[in-house]
C-alpha cells in the first residue's frame, strides 16, 4: 500500500491472545501515538481502520530492518545497550493519563490466573511464583511499561537500533518489569555471554537509564524481574500453544511453544538454585 | 502389531520429506522457518515415543503444584522439579541443557 511515498503497513488482529491484558488494536494505535510524541523510535502511525473483514487494524508506515534476534545476537550493532536505554527511559516518561485504558495490577497475580487458565499443571512455574511472593521487592511507583521490550520487537540496522516494534502489552508496571526482559535468557537468543538480550553488558544499558530517568537500579535489583520474566514467558509459551489447542488460532509454531515452556522452568530453577 | 514403517520411522520419513524435499524450494523466510518449527515438532514427537516412561505422573505433578501455590513446598521440591523439567527438555530440545553443565 502506497500513501505520501511511504510503504504501508496494516496490522490486523490475530485470533485469541498471549495474556489476558492484550490491548485492542485501537489501543495499540493510541499507544503508538503517544510514543512517536514522546519521541520513541516507532513506525509512523498513520490511521486506526476499524474492522476490516471482521477483524480490527490500524495502518503504519512500513519499516525495514532486521528484527530475527538469532541474526542481531550474532553480530550486534555497536552502541545498541545505550540506544534500548535511550528507548526505555523515553517509553516510561510517556504521561500514563494520556493512556487511561492501560491497566496496572498485581504482577504476580496476573500470571497466576493465566496459569490456572492454561489447566495442566506446571509445579516449576508454580516454585517460580511461590518464590517470587516470598521475596517481593520494595515497588517502584508504575510508570508506562512497553510490555514486551526485547531483542526481537526491536528494527536494528548497521547504524543500530531504528524502530521499537510490538505494542500490544504495554501496560502499567514497575518500571524494572521492562528493564529486566531483555536479560531473560530466552531473549539473549543463545548469545548467553552478553547478558542484555545477547547484544551487550548490562552496566551501559542501566547506567544510560539512570542517567536520563534518575531511577539507579542496581544490576542485582534485576534479579526478581528475572526471575518474574521467566515465569512470564512460560505462562506466555503455555497460554499461545492453548491459543492453537483451542482451535482459536491453529498453527504448528503455537503447537510447539507448549514444549518450549519446559526451557524457561528449567532457567528459572537454575537461577533459584542454592 | 502393526506393519513397518513404525511410528518413529514414519516420523523420521516425514521430517526427511520436508529437510530434503521442500525446505530447499522455499524462498519464503516465513515457510522456511515454519517448516523447521515442524521438523522440530516431528523431532520432539519422535525422541517422546523413544524416551523411557517415568518420572512424576500427571496426578503427582497436580497434587504437587497444589501445594506449592498454597505455601507447603516439600524440602526436596527444587531438586525433584529440576529432574522432572530436565527429563521434559531432554524430549523437547536436548540442546538447550548442555548450557548448565
Amino acid at each position: 500500500m502506497h500513501a505520501d511515498g511511504d510503504d504501508l503497513l496494516v496490522r490486523r488482529a490475530a485470533g485469541g491472545v498471549i495474556h489476558e491484558q492484550t490491548l485492542s488494536l485501537e489501543e495499540e494505535f493510541e499507544v503508538l501515538q503517544a510514543a512517536a510524541d514522546a519521541g520513541v523510535r516507532v513506525p509512523r502511525p498513520v490511521a486506526y481502520l476499524g474492522e476490516l473483514g471482521g477483524r480490527e487494524a490500524f495502518a503504519m508506515e512500513l519499516v525495514r530492518g532486521e528484527t530475527i534476534g538469532r541474526r542481531i545476537a550474532r553480530n550486534p550493532p555497536p552502541g545498541l545497550e545505550t540506544q534500548l536505554a535511550d528507548e526505555l527511559a523515553k517509553i516510561h516518561a510517556i504521561p500514563a493519563e494520556r493512556l487511561p485504558f492501560l491497566r496496572g495490577g498485581d504482577v504476580l497475580a496476573r500470571f497466576e490466573g493465566e496459569l490456572d487458565s492454561v489447566g495442566d499443571p506446571h509445579p516449576a512455574i508454580e516454585y517460580g511464583l511461590w518464590w517470587l511472593r516470598g521475596h517481593r521487592p520494595e515497588p517502584l511507583p508504575d510508570v508506562v511499561s512497553h510490555g514486551d521490550f526485547r531483542i526481537g520487537n526491536v528494527v536494528v540496522s548497521e547504524r543500530g537500533l531504528e524502530y521499537l516494534l510490538d505494542w500490544e502489552f504495554a501496560h502499567l508496571s514497575d518500571p524494572r518489569e521492562d528493564l529486566a526482559w531483555p536479560i531473560v535468557r530466552a531473549w539473549r537468543f543463545g548469545a548467553d555471554e552478553r547478558r542484555l538480550g545477547g547484544v551487550g553488558d548490562l552496566e551501559p544499558y542501566l547506567a544510560r537509564y539512570a542517567e536520563l530517568t534518575g531511577r539507579d537500579v542496581p544490576a542485582d535489583d534485576l534479579f526478581w524481574w528475572e526471575v518474574l520474566g521467566n515465569v512470564k514467558w512460560a505462562v506466555g509459551c503455555l497460554t499461545q500453544c492453548r491459543r492453537h489447542l483451542t482451535g482459536v488460532d491453529r498453527s504448528v509454531e503455537y503447537a510447539v511453544l507448549g514444549r518450549m515452556a519446559a526451557e524457561m522452568e528449567y532457567e528459572l530453577l537454575d537461577l533459584l538454585d542454592d | 502389531m502393526t506393519d513397518r514403517p513404525h511410528a518413529e520411522e514414519l516420523l523420521e520419513a516425514v521430517w526427511e520429506f520436508l529437510s530434503g524435499e521442500i525446505l530447499p524450494t522455499l524462498d519464503d523466510q516465513r515457510l522456511k522457518f515454519r517448516t523447521l518449527v515442524a521438523m522440530n515438532a516431528l523431532g520432539i514427537a519422535r525422541r517422546e515415543l523413544e524416551a523411557e516412561e517415568g518420572g512424576l505422573g500427571e496426578e503427582e505433578l497436580r497434587a504437587l503444584a497444589a501445594r506449592i501455590r498454597a505455601g507447603d513446598v516439600p524440602d526436596d521440591a527444587h531438586a525433584m522439579l529440576k529432574e522432572h523439567v530436565a527429563a521434559k527438555l531432554r524430549v523437547s530440545n536436548p540442546q538447550y541443557l548442555e548450557p548448565y553443565g
